[in-house]
């Protein structure tokens, strides 16, 4: 089916007044350069090493939206692994073995009989586009990462005729998100449109501007979504700055300070402006933009929320997910350690509090243990 | 043939055109000058004051006009095409007319670089965020009314220039002394106002502009960091937070300002690849257009009867582009000469 | 031209990342690791770019075996702002690789730590297809994941069922068990590309200075040298 291009413009749906004219007629400028072609269907689907484990619900929320909701045709096959990205950029693993993992995953992505590649990672974007980058310009690399993989596995493969991030297309399919919605990111009681903090993955748009919606420094492809369903944006001093996963300056524990100190920062920069939530197109960042609030809450007693309850962060599936008014134990919002709960009572959400810690048809009764400091909305009863 | 048969059509009424007119006039030449502006005097037009010695621009676009009168002008017009015609020109305009030309001067200057290019600095987007020629203009008209006094100023040199990602590798020369000269103004008018100039290097080539730069850090304060702009964010209260390393104590630095004022680079005027392609023209490497030879024949083109002045071969400041145009001047009168 | 020289002017990652320094300083401007540790891309792409310069092997082989190379996050905020079309973070991938394949590593503190890295990620790449594995990541090794993840850990399969997963089961879906012989591919590529060879040598070097530094050494997470070089900070960076 032959991909249709997205005017981004066309769809951008005027907002608040909080915007000055000129600041908007100044992104604007910048989102019409960085438009990009995003196919509307018929896409391979490659699972993220970190959201498989820590936003499952996420993944699968995609798969439901876009076959359930909107009828479309997307590959969950089983052969597919990781491509490697966090060992790539942890400089464990060879750039050769890197590139012949992802040369693999485009085999299998041949074979199956599709050509939209769809990673459901930010480093794995990163890297993918690296790689095609990478081979554009040196062809003898290709070459050669041809015959390795012909060598270790007998493989051939195309390469995609697309490589966009599961992002661009809930970003390309807002409006119709929006028709079926249920909700807006609106607070029910006051009418007021729900602050956003947008946080994108440094590797979406960092290396190859024109590779993301809206470039490096004015990325659109949230901000689309946020506004699309009725949210306020809130722009803060450290927006741009990274996570800080660092990869090894996380994974390693002596080095740990490093990504704590960087989301810190973070979290320091954009109080003032008391966001109701964070949204987020990488799966890393949520890990630290969730995790991280309850570190510092019982390291340092600081939550940055007036309730205690710490600024919830989303995935933009949870996001749009929580538009379509879906269950949020279905979502996985228990698997987040800052409570999600606040932002579901500001939006007048239907939900079952209840039911956010019970597993299986025997309804066992679990629970987690609560923190000292940060706050934990636990089975309907506020902590 | 007398002179007085003699036609040369100079392309751009800037101080460039118009001291080249105002001398081959003299020298009793027919001069034609088309210019898509309305006014003549090009950019300096709609500058305050020149560096070093702070004399006004209006004084130098007073100057070059003095024989104003004796020209014709076809202004807000643009050339439509151009060819040989005999030994000389014929050109074609928008407004419909044709003029022959014996020799043609293009003199056609230089567009200041868009600074809305540099995304990370937020022109265009933060209100407090404007550029050296806003910064002249805001001179001549007055400063906008707004409560407080503005404080804190940053001079970001180099914008649009030194730079591959803006498409210019190429140092614009004259921004530096230009930063030292507003950095000077801007403390002149808000005497209490802290001033920082963040540059790569400081370019202080001409006469008196080692001085002026001494002045601006003795009697005025100025603050020089070695640094170069790498991002601007806006804080709640509307002031700007800018990145930087001061790289001669290898440190980042976050600094709070008021205003940002960007050193935009000169390129190229906007139609000189069509006017090249007109006139037969090579451009060089950043698309200025190409002398005969680089050291001794900078108002020469490969075509006979084409030639150059000003800005329109690279940046200049207004002494150098005065004494091009008159070197110019000389040049295509000798020309003319030899060709009767 | 020394042979360690070439080898990493051979790295594609220098080709495109290393165009010659102006020092403006822009990279260093938003680096977190330039505001957290004594580190700045912009000295070491010049670093770098004298090193390659002078043909100078001793001075490339003390910036292999030093901490400096250990503290950039490839988080790639450099690329988007160097003037020159310079890639600190990529340039730092280049050095990282070299010091893996020549054993220097293990002579820094921060290097040293590449075992664990090797022994978490690297390894459950080729046993599960997953660069992490949500069980592995327990409370003991990574505190701040917080007691919901402890409950998570607690109920792995039955919090995924609900969310429509099936952890570490047949067919398709997140954390689902990935087939064998695609582990196999995995392996076979491991060992075609170099990452194997990197391991044996990941191992072997840290073997010798686990020797060198008195540390008890064997194949598992709990030994001495492990846990060494997991915990470990000098607090001098």
């Amino acid at each position: 089916m032959k991909p249709m291009i997205v005017n981004t413009l066309s769809m951008y749906i005027p907002t608040t007044q909080t915007n000055i004219d000129m600041e908007l007629k100044g992104k604007e400028r910048i989102w019409e350069k960085y438009q990009k072609e995003i196919p509307l269907n018929d896409y391979y689907y490659a699972r993220s090493c970190i959201r498989q484990n820590f936003w499952p619900g996420s993944e699968q929320t995609f798969i439901r939206i876009l076959q359930d909701e909107l009828g479309k045709n997307i590959l969950d096959e089983k052969h597919h692994t990781t491509c490697s990205g966090i060992a790539y950029h942890c400089d464990v693993v060879p750039l050769e073995t890197t590139m012949t993992i992802v040369a693999r995953q485009f085999s299998l992505m041949s074979e199956s009989g599709y050509k939209h590649f769809v990673p459901s990672c930010i480093t794995s974007f990163g890297v993918y586009t690296e790689i095609l980058e990478t081979w554009h310009e040196f062809p003898e690399i290709e070459e050669k990462i041809r015959k390795m993989l012909s060598e270790a596995t007998g493989r051939t493969f195309d390469k995609p005729e697309f490589l966009v991030h599961p992002s661009d297309v809930i970003y390309a399919l807002r409006n119709e998100i929006l028709q079926k919605a249920k909700y807006r990111l609106v607070n029910a009681k006051t009418g007021e449109p729900l602050k956003c903090v947008d946080h994108i993955g440094c590797h979406y748009a960092k290396m190859f501007p024109e590779k993301g919606v809206g470039g490096a420094e004015f990325p659109h492809v949230l901000v689309g979504m946020i506004e699309a369903w009725g949210g306020e944006v809130v722009d803060y001093p450290e927006r741009r700055t990274c996570c800080g996963f660092g990869f090894r300056q996380y994974m390693v524990q002596a080095n740990r300070g490093y990504s704590i100190a960087c989301t810190k920062r973070k979290f320091d920069s954009m109080e003032s402006y008391k966001p109701d939530l964070i949204v987020t197109n990488c799966p890393g960042c949520p890990y630290f933009l969730d995790r991280w609030q309850y570190v510092i809450a019982e390291m340092e007693g600081k939550v940055y929320t007036d309730d205690g309850y710490g600024i919830p962060v989303l995935t933009y599936e949870e996001l749009a997910g929580l538009v379509l008014g879906y269950n949020p134990w279905e979502l996985g919002l228990q698997m987040h350690q800052v409570s999600v709960e606040p932002l579901l009572e500001k939006m007048g959400y239907e939900y079952d509090p209840t039911d956010k810690y019970v597993v299986g048809d025997k309804n066992i009764n679990t629970r987690p243990e609560t923190p000292n400091i940060l706050k934990i909305f636990n089975h309907g009863e506020k902590e | 043939m007398e002179k007085k048969n003699k036609n040369v059509l100079i392309v751009g009424a800037g101080i460039a055109g118009m001291e080249a007119a105002a001398q081959l006039s003299e020298l009793g030449y027919e001069i034609n000058v088309i210019e898509k502006e309305a006014l003549s005097g090009g950019h300096v037009n709609q500058w305050y004051k020149t560096f070093p010695y702070f004399d006004s621009s209006k004084t130098v676009v007073d100057f070059t006009s003095r024989n104003n009168e004796k020209l014709n002008f076809f202004t807000e017009t643009e050339i439509t095409f151009a060819e040989k015609n005999g030994l000389g020109f014929k050109i074609n305009t928008d407004k419909n007319r044709q003029i022959l030309a014996d020799a043609v001067l293009l003199a056609t200057g230089f567009e200041v670089f868009d600074a809305h290019r540099k995304e990370e600095y937020g022109y265009g987007i933060f209100k407090h965020v404007i550029s050296n020629a806003d910064l002249e203009r805001n001179f001549i008209n007055g400063w906008p009314e707004e409560g407080n006094s503005p404080r804190r100023f940053a001079f970001i040199h180099c914008v649009g220039s030194r730079d591959a990602k803006a498409g210019n590798l190429y140092c614009s020369k004259v921004c530096c002394a230009t930063a030292v000269k507003q950095a000077i103004e801007i403390r002149q008018h808000f005497p209490n106002s802290e001033v920082y100039c963040l540059y790569m290097d400081l370019r202080m080539f001409g006469k008196h502009y080692e001085e002026m730069f001494q002045a601006a850090q003795e009697k005025y304060g100025i603050h020089f960091v070695r640094a170069r702009l790498s991002e601007v964010n806006q804080n709640m209260d509307n002031t700007l937070l800018i990145k930087v390393e001061d790289t001669l104590t290898s440190r980042p630095m976050k600094l709070t300002v008021d205003y940002i004022v960007l050193m935009s680079g000169m390129e190229p005027a906007l139609k000189s690849s069509e006017l090249a392609k007109f006139f037969g023209l090579p451009l060089d490497e950043n698309g200025f257009f190409e002398s005969a030879q680089a050291l001794v024949s900078e108002n020469k083109t490969c075509v006979e009867g084409v030639f150059l002045a000003g800005a329109a071969t690279g940046p200049k400041t207004i002494v150098e582009t005065i004494n091009d145009a008159r070197s110019a001047a000389l040049s295509i009168h000798h020309y003319l000469q030899n060709l009767s | 031209m020394s042979d360690l020289i070439q080898r990493l002017k051979n790295d594609v990652r220098i080709k495109e990342g290393l165009n010659a320094c102006i020092h403006c300083g822009t990279c260093t401007a938003i680096c977190p690791a330039a505001s957290f540790y004594n580190y700045d891309p912009r000295e070491l792409t010049a670093q770098v770019q004298e090193i390659i310069a002078k043909n100078d092997e001793k001075a490339l082989t003390e910036l292999l075996s030093s901490d400096y190379i250990w503290y950039c996050g490839e988080c790639m905020s450099c690329k988007t702002r160097c003037p020159r079309n310079n890639i600190p973070g990529v340039i730092i991938e280049a050095l990282r690789a070299l010091s893996q394949d020549t054993g220097l590593f293990a002579e820094s503190e921060k290097g040293r730590q590449q075992l664990m890295i090797k022994r978490s990620i690297g390894e459950w790449i080729v046993d599960y297809g997953y660069c992490v594995v949500g069980d592995k990541l327990n409370l003991n090794l990574f505190p701040e994941q917080g007691p919901n993840w402890q409950w998570v850990m607690d109920n792995m399969k039955l919090v995924f069922e609900k969310q429509g997963a099936h952890y570490m089961e047949d067919g398709e879906g997140p954390m689902r068990k990935v087939p064998e012989e695609d582990l196999e591919e995995l392996r076979k590529i491991y060992d075609v590309t170099g990452a194997t060879e990197r391991f044996r040598i990941i191992e072997e070097v840290s073997e010798k200075k686990a020797k060198e530094m008195g540390l008890q050494f064997d194949e598992t997470h709990d030994c001495e040298y492990f846990k060494h070089v997991y915990t470990y900070n000098s607090n001098k960076h």
